[in-house]
């Protein structure tokens, strides 16, 4: 009997793509067309004029918003330099002393002492853009600041997620099955990628947000969490411009779903290294920091720009046989992967009273034996 | 390959759906948050099956709840006798369960019941026309397998009396039963002093039979 199932791309690994490099403020990229660029090369420089950071003292301090202002050691319309100090609360008995520095360089222009938050006005700074890839630069548009840079890539495709491209360097905060709580973000991850862990919630995004952070990979995230996120509704498929202000990415499902064991481990595998998140079409891009990579891309083409370089639909129908890999997707055991040892011959009576065809899933912990409708296969 | 498809594939809104809604139909109702994320991996995972007794409970809510919104009245502007529904046709007083269905729900008294619930349970019993359904199983040849008839009630407590194929039953008011009848037609005798079918308390009708036969819903 053959069994039909989806088949889901999860990762490509090795894959020419273009990485896109954007250039905040006002400023000129350097390189052009045809340039070979590694990691560390400056391809454009700007002067970045607005904004400001939202820093949540009280939650950081673990006291009273109205106490805040008791702890800051800057008056307000002072200058401050990223790294100082900003906020200092001594320990008691048992807790350490709790030292807050400032994570950009800014004026503190105010304390609101209901929310317990401080605002740190961003001072103009030049920004150096790194190319952060080995590759060769495709495109320039000197209008949008984008440079378009052709180099060897890992791609991973969660299930859904929200916000625009972002980057940063990733950092995994917690093993695959743990919970990334507001106590493990702090300004010493300004600007990373944050991985790791099975749960994601509101609170923590605001916490994120607050600390710089530019994205975040997680397995599972509640479904009214995501609601908020999304302005009320659980809509999975956006508009391509809809952003949160940092990038999210989940993986696997809604609830407490531990990442998989294939996304986790090439994860791991880029642990400090610099990745690019782009939540609105849930994928991750980990470029080669390998600079022999340079070979293959220096061979390869791609479709003219423009084109669309995402695969179509990243799930098609593929027959279920033994040996091929998967991924658990009913309510019991979700997210788990493992390879297909056994199928049954006939259907058997589940306790839901419903018949299928029974198959056997071979994890790294366990052996599952589940419906054959509830996994699909995994590439 | 044809792409394996589940219940929910039927629907485009069930984003739509409360858990509050869910777990009106859930006793004991799991806790909000997981019913949510229960029905939010539905939007992911449509063609998966519930495995444990509690998630076909679980899903067999969602399923009267994804029935409900979208048995809004609507007709095809084209022929006022095709309904817009997929689910259910109004002016020809039929429910149409796609057989597909029957994969995922394999017993069909269950998934009738459940219809019944999404799209007849909260409509006002008015109009004398509205007091019978037939049923119809809809694929690629579609299969009459019974009728659905809704008293009107004029008490709450009661009871029914149905002659058919020459044997009597007795079904109290407040209760929903399946009197089989698997014959193409069947001739029944409706007798009852609190309640009424097309504005008769004792009326002799032919209706639809089938492998489902007929649901007589008596609750209030």
């Amino acid at each position: 009997m053959k069994l039909t199932v989806n088949k889901r791309l999860r990762l490509e690994k090795d894959v020419i793509a273009r990485v896109p490099r954007l250039l905040r403020g006002e400023g000129k990229i350097f390189v052009s067309v045809g340039t070979e660029v590694s990691p560390g090369d400056i391809i454009g420089t700007a002067t970045q004029f607005t904004g400001f950071r939202i820093i949540n003292l009280s939650s950081l301090l673990s006291v009273r918003p109205s106490e805040v202002i008791k702890y800051i050691k800057r008056e307000v319309g002072q200058k401050i330099y990223k790294g100082e100090l900003l906020a200092f609360k001594k320990g008691q008995f048992f807790s350490p002393d709790k030292i807050i520095t400032a994570p950009t360089d800014g004026v503190v222009d105010f304390v609101n002492s209901l929310s317990g938050e401080v605002r740190i006005s961003l001072l103009p700074k030049t920004i150096n853009l790194a190319a952060g890839v080995y590759g060769v630069v495709e495109k320039v548009d000197s209008k949008s600041n984008l440079c378009l840079i052709r180099a060897q890539v890992t791609r991973i495709y969660g299930m859904f997620g929200i916000g625009k491209t972002r980057e940063g360097t990733l950092a995994i905060l917690t093993k695959r099955d743990g919970v990334i709580t507001k106590d493990m973000i702090s300004p010493q991850y300004d600007e990373y990628i944050l991985a790791g862990g099975s749960l994601f919630s509101k609170e923590v995004l605001h916490s994120a947000i607050s600390a710089g952070i530019n994205g975040i990979i997680v397995g599972g995230i509640n479904a009214d969490d995501y609601k908020v996120m999304m302005g009320g509704s659980l809509t999975l498929q956006h508009k391509l411009d809809e952003d949160i202000g940092l990038s999210l990415v989940v993986c696997e499902g809604f609830g407490v779903i531990a990442v998989g064991d294939d996304i986790g481990n090439i994860l791991k595998e880029y642990n400090e290294r610099f990745v690019l998140v782009d939540g609105n079409n849930a994928s991750i891009s980990l470029p080669s920091f390998s600079s022999s990579s340079m070979i293959k891309v220096r061979s390869s083409g791609l479709p003219p720009v423009g084109e669309n370089l995402t695969p179509d639909g990243q799930q098609e129908e593929a027959q279920l046989v033994e040996g091929v890999r998967v991924r658990i997707i009913g309510s019991s055991f979700t997210g788990e992967q493992g390879k297909i040892i056994a199928t049954d011959k006939t259907e058997s009576l589940m306790p839901s009273q419903i018949r299928s065809t029974m198959v056997t899933v071979e994890t790294n912990r366990r052996k599952i034996q589940t419906s054959f409708k509830n996994v699909e296969i995994i590439q | 390959m044809s792409k394996p498809l589940g219940i929910f594939d039927s629907f485009n809104n069930l984003d739509k759906i409360k858990p509050e809604d869910i777990a009106s139909w859930l006793t004991p109702a799991p806790p909000p948050l997981y019913l949510e994320n229960y029905l939010a991996n539905k939007l992911l995972y449509p063609q998966s099956v519930p495995v444990s007794e509690l998630d076909l409970k679980i899903e067999l809510a969602i399923l009267r709840e994804a029935l409900k919104i979208n048995s809004a009245q609507s007709f095809n502007k084209s022929n006022p006798f095709l309904s817009e529904s997929p689910f259910i046709n109004f002016n020809l007083k039929k429910i149409l369960i796609p057989g597909h269905f029957l994969d995922f729900v394999p017993d069909l008294q269950i998934l009738v019941w459940v219809f019944i619930d999404g799209l007849l349970l909260e409509r006002k019993r008015e109009k004398d026309f509205e007091d019978i359904w037939t049923v119809i199983i809809t694929g690629d040849l579609d299969d009459v397998v019974g009728t659905i008839i809704l008293p009107r009630l004029k008490s709450a407590a009661g009871e029914i009396q149905l002659d058919l194929l020459g044997k009597t039953y007795t079904l109290k008011l407040g209760s929903l039963t399946v009197v089989p009848c698997l014959k193409k037609k069947c001739q029944l005798l409706f007798k009852s002093n609190e309640s009424l079918l097309l504005g008769k308390n004792d009326l002799l009708i032919e209706v639809y039979g089938g492998k489902l036969g007929i649901v007589v819903d008596g609750r209030v």
